[in-house]
């Protein structure tokens, strides 16, 4: 399964205060927040690791059905900054980032093996939705694939997996 | 708690983070925050924050995992405020 996040970095700027009292509190773990407070551009490590838990609930909400607004649960195991893994509840995503000064991009996957067989989309692709969950139409088959949208601001990222 | 008047204050905190102000002005119980407010969920934080400094009230990790709509929004302040008496 597949999941992605992308942040329009100067939309995330005029939308969210960060350091506004209590926000990290709410988002992010001790550890996370550590993270936070020692890199070298906080605001941008924070919305890395906001992207990569989007991404990670995206594939955990289409997995057990479940809905919900629990961000400290969805703990980061940051490698580096393009790479680590996410904990949900016991299930582990792995989590590749593209980071650069306008736009943070992440990709989280069940199989850490998969990331070679992502194919990014384009808008102009046929993409349906059953359910709210978005599937692209392959043009050689009838069969149809799971996608993973992400919209904010300027950018848009679409992925799916090749066989 | 008066139900009405907290929902008009709701109504107020969720209006600088919503991007469909007609499911504001149509608001019921039901409303979804995220898929029918259009709330980007790194501000759903804000309307939480927003919501525990008007009512003086602390919003636990238990209670902010369920407060996807407006039912269970009104719900959790009148719990906390409930609680706090």
């Amino acid at each position: 399964m597949i999941g992605n996040d992308v942040v329009d970095l100067a939309l995330a700027k005029k939308e969210s205060n960060w350091q506004r009292k209590g926000f990290l509190d709410k988002i992010f773990t001790q550890k996370e927040q550590l993270l936070i407070t020692s890199a070298i551009n906080p605001e941008t490590m924070v919305w890395n690791l906001w992207s990569r838990k989007e991404a990670a609930y995206k594939i955990y909400n289409r997995e057990t059905g479940l809905r919900g607004y629990f961000p400290l649960q969805i703990a980061c195991n940051y490698d580096d900054e393009n790479s680590g893994s996410i904990t949900i509840n016991e299930r582990t995503y792995f989590t590749k980032t593209s980071v650069s000064s306008a736009r943070i991009h992440t990709i989280a996957l069940t199989n850490k093996e998969a990331f070679s067989r992502i194919k990014k989309l384009n808008r102009s692709d046929a993409i349906v939705k059953t359910n709210g969950i978005p599937f692209v139409v392959c043009s050689n088959s009838t069969a149809v694939k799971p996608v993973s949208i992400s919209h904010h601001g300027q950018f848009w990222e679409g992925i799916t997996l090749m066989d | 708690m008066n139900k009405e008047q907290t929902l008009q204050e709701l109504k107020s905190i969720i209006k600088p983070y919503t991007q469909n102000q007609e499911a504001l002005e149509i608001l019921t119980e039901d409303t979804d925050f995220i898929n029918d407010l259009k709330i980007n969920s790194a501000n759903l934080v804000d309307v939480i924050l927003d919501i525990e400094e008007k009512y003086n009230i602390v919003i636990d990790n238990e209670s902010m995992e369920r407060m996807v709509n407006v039912k269970a929004a009104l719900e959790i302040i009148d719990t906390k405020l409930a609680s706090k008496s």
